[in-house]
């Protein structure tokens, strides 16, 4: 797995982390808004938000003053698409090996 | 659908079962053999591109796969167990060796029971820690966040 993957999964293991992005999926929001609901520093908050910004799972925009923080979507849909020994591939795989082994069953019948 | 289970309290298992309307020695052959694998492994929208497999204890199983993002995704395992027809146990060649919770990478052991003319499949996926187990499943999340943003803002929620 590379180096940008590990990031997401890195930046999508913590809580606070994935509470911020769930509220970013519905509209961008400064520093201060983001920190409001929560028990801890705006400092921590940065933090959080630095973690996510590195791992490109948020931008932040150009005015110096509020640098509002969106929601990129593109490196979660990486992490969707990273399917190495995991439960929705194996569902998926095996949907299709069961499709697979009906297919071959019935032509095998058909020619005998 | 599969039944998954990734509740263990005591073990950093996932455990996945399903049983498969085939005899169990065509089952084994879809699984060894890489002109049938090519076929199915990874489903619908996956393409594969690459599947060598040399399917013997310290053999490996190469796989390249073109994903529906057009990206391409490779996959190499060492086979760890082969008790034709009814075990398998391999890992990523590179299990272990990268940090707890970077990677939640497992070891997986598939079984084939037979039931008549059907056979019960079932794959542990047994993680190096109960973090990586957690991690692992949340990622199993991950293909539906993709879908939108409100399906992410509800499954955040619930992970």
């Amino acid at each position: 797995m590379d180096d940008a993957l590990s990031a997401t999964l890195f930046a999508l293991a913590d809580p606070t982390r994935r509470d911020i992005l769930s509220r970013l999926a519905r509209k961008e929001a400064t520093v201060n808004e983001l920190a409001a609901p929560y028990a801890m520093s705006r400092v921590a908050v940065s933090k959080h938000l630095k973690v996510l910004e590195r791992a490109g799972l948020i931008s932040r925009g150009k005015d110096a003053q509020f640098r509002p923080c969106r929601l990129e979507g593109a490196p979660l849909r990486d992490v969707a698409a990273w399917v190495a020994d995991y439960r929705r591939f194996w569902d998926r795989s095996i949907d299709a090996l069961d499709d697979y082994l009906n297919d071959i069953q019935k032509k095998k019948r058909r020619r005998t | 659908m599969i039944d998954i289970q990734a509740t263990s309290k005591e073990e950093p298992i996932i455990v996945m079962t399903r049983t498969l309307d085939a005899p169990r020695e065509l089952v084994w052959a879809a699984f060894t053999d890489p002109k049938h694998v090519s076929k199915w492994f990874g489903g619908r929208g996956f393409e594969t591109l690459v599947c060598e497999m040399d399917v013997r204890p310290g053999g490996k199983w190469r796989h390249v796969m073109r994903m529906p993002n057009g990206a391409e995704l490779a996959m190499e395992v060492v086979y760890l167990e082969v008790d034709e027809p009814s075990r398998l146990v391999w890992q990523n060649v590179d299990h272990g060796q990268r940090a707890p919770g970077e990677h939640p990478s497992s070891v997986m052991t598939v079984t084939f029971e037979a039931a008549g003319n059907k056979t019960k499949w079932k794959l542990v996926a047994r993680f190096l820690s109960m973090a990586d187990r957690e991690l692992a499943n949340r990622i199993g999340f991950a293909n539906v966040i993709a879908e939108g943003n409100d399906r992410l803002v509800e499954l955040l929620r619930t992970l």
